[in-house]
């Protein structure tokens, strides 16, 4: 295998964009292209999960390629739910590592605030299994509840750890221009006040408002490359050294014990095999959390924590920036935003940037390796990616 | 006639299943129609539950509670609780009921009450 670079990185604001799907898709490959310094690509991969259902807009690679004018060369688009984005950088990752390109370029975009928020939510309830989850209404947000009220249950998680999460996102998403909500919150406003019901309802009990990331449009993306492409941008040299996944039961009930998240476990542990390293080697890490919750489990799950001494690390302000293990310091899905199918690639933009040493106000100090997991469904298909400074 | 939920059990190794899968999850027995349906218990415990206040559009009403249940035989599966203040752990009863209706036609699936 040989080993593969990221040469460039691009990416939108999240929020609500008006443009075409294509073009949510292009602007951020565009960006990417003048990062690296304009290289000859040889492929194309374009994550997105929604674009036939929310968009009407199918076979998206296709539009894309020739909205960059890179036809003739390969296109294609990759959904694998909201680990769209990953899957799609682990694409982009064989097809270097092969020797089957040189260079190719991983584009994510998803445009889901074409539909009400209604819509938004049933489409990415669609990843659920149709006849034993579906039919009854389940939604990620009830997935998510159900989990969270295990959780409390087992490990004595509260909503003031929740809220705790929240609030140092949103903050993190303070700090980065692209961020989906600049919107500052404290534990007494979405707590603890007598406004705090009004301003931070109960969604899917015990999970309110504030514990679930808000539905996004968004594009991001990444040019990958060998190492005698890479050696010739100048750019600082940033290798993804480790790509792993996992997969878990379609439907939740089936897990033998439904507080573990087995994908992200097995994901992280062969992305950091890969790279040999250990999870205390991890400077700086993007978890996905579309729920709070998640953020708490999964920091456990790739190994930075004992499994339910998360919101304990938490609490110590491990997690914040500048503690000992900052975790998304872009915001999050919670701040920066959840645009599904480009999500696990603005994941990928964070941790070059934080690792190039060039995320500003949100930089975290002396970062040399980063991690990133990007959940599909709830929990059942996991990538997790390991990114490494190399000069 | 009292409507009924099935589980599917390997012929093989007699491994119960919920939902239906074509291979067997603990024996890996592939033969095509290798599971005989069988109707699973209609009692259980609560194991966890969510009251959700964002529906899909298709549901006409304002909140509904969703939870999964683990039935006298071990099988776990999901669906609607119908109890006012549920508690984790609590027994319940599994009914046949229309859980979704929309101008294609009624679904008909799990509906939890207390035992
Ligand atoms: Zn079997």
């Amino acid at each position: 295998m040989r080993n593969v670079y990221v040469v460039g990185v691009g990416i939108t604001s999240f929020s609500r964009l008006e443009f075409p799907i294509s073009e949510i898709a292009a602007y951020p490959a565009m960006m990417a292209l003048q990062d690296a310094g304009n290289p000859k690509i040889d492929h194309l991969y374009v994550s997105n999960m929604g674009g036939g259902r929310v968009n009407g807009q199918t076979a998206l690679a296709s539009a894309v390629v020739d909205t960059l004018s890179l036809t003739p060369i390969g296109a294609e688009t990759i959904e694998n739910g909201p680990a769209s984005g990953s899957s799609a950088i682990k694409t982009g990752f064989m097809a270097v590592a092969s020797g089957l390109c040189d260079t190719v370029m991983v584009a994510g975009a998803e445009r889901m605030r074409e539909v009400n928020n209604l819509e938004a939510t049933d489409f990415v309830a669609t990843l659920t299994h149709p006849l034993a989850e579906y039919i009854y209404g389940v939604t990620l947000p009830s997935l998510a509840g159900m989990f969270t009220r295990l959780y409390m249950e087992k490990y004595g998680v509260t909503s003031r750890h929740l809220a705790m999460v929240a609030v140092k996102n949103h903050a993190n998403a303070m700090l980065n221009p692209f961020a989906h909500l600049h919107q500052p919150i404290t534990i007494e406003g979405i707590l603890d006040s007598p406004e705090a019901l009004t301003n931070n309802p109960i969604v899917a009990d015990p999970l309110r408002f504030f514990d679930m990331c808000p539905v996004s449009d968004g594009g991001a993306c990444v040019i990958l490359a060998c190492e005698e492409v890479a050696r010739k941008v100048k750019r600082p040299l940033v290798r993804l050294a480790g790509v792993g996944q996992a997969t878990d039961t379609h439907c939740v009930h089936e897990r033998e014990n439904p507080t573990d998240l087995l994908a992200v476990r097995g994901a992280a542990a062969q992305a950091m095999k890969m790279a040999g390293i250990k999870p205390s080697d991890v400077s700086v890490a993007e978890l996905h959390d579309a729920f709070t919750i998640l953020e708490i489990a999964e920091s456990e799950e790739v190994g930075f924590f004992k499994k339910g001494e998360g919101h304990l690390a938490l609490e110590r302000g491990e997690t914040a920036l500048g503690g000992k293990i900052p975790i998304n310091p872009s915001g999050g899905l919670k701040g920066k935003g959840h645009p599904v199918g480009a999500t696990g690639i603005g994941q990928a933009h964070e941790i070059v940037t934080q690792l190039r040493g060039e995320a500003k106000k949100r930089q975290v100090k002396n970062a040399k390796i980063g991690l990133t997991t990007n959940f599909g469904g709830f929990g059942n298909n996991v990538v997790s990616l390991v990114f490494k400074r190399e000069d | 006639m009292e409507l009924q939920v099935y589980g599917y059990k390997c012929r093989k190794c007699g491994q119960l299943h919920y939902p239906f899968r074509m291979v067997c999850k603990k024996c890996k027995a592939n033969e095509p129609h290798g599971f005989d349906p069988v109707p699973l218990p209609k009692k259980g415990k609560l194991l966890t539950y969510t009251d959700l206040s964002t529906l899909p559009a298709d549901f006409n009403v304002a909140q509904l509670t969703l939870g999964i249940v683990e039935l006298e035989n071990g099988i776990r599966v999901t669906g609607q609780v119908r109890i006012p203040k549920p508690k984790t752990g609590m027994a319940v009863r599994i009914n046949i009921e229309t859980v979704r209706s929309s101008e294609f036609g009624k679904n008909l699936g799990m509906v939890f009450t207390a035992a």
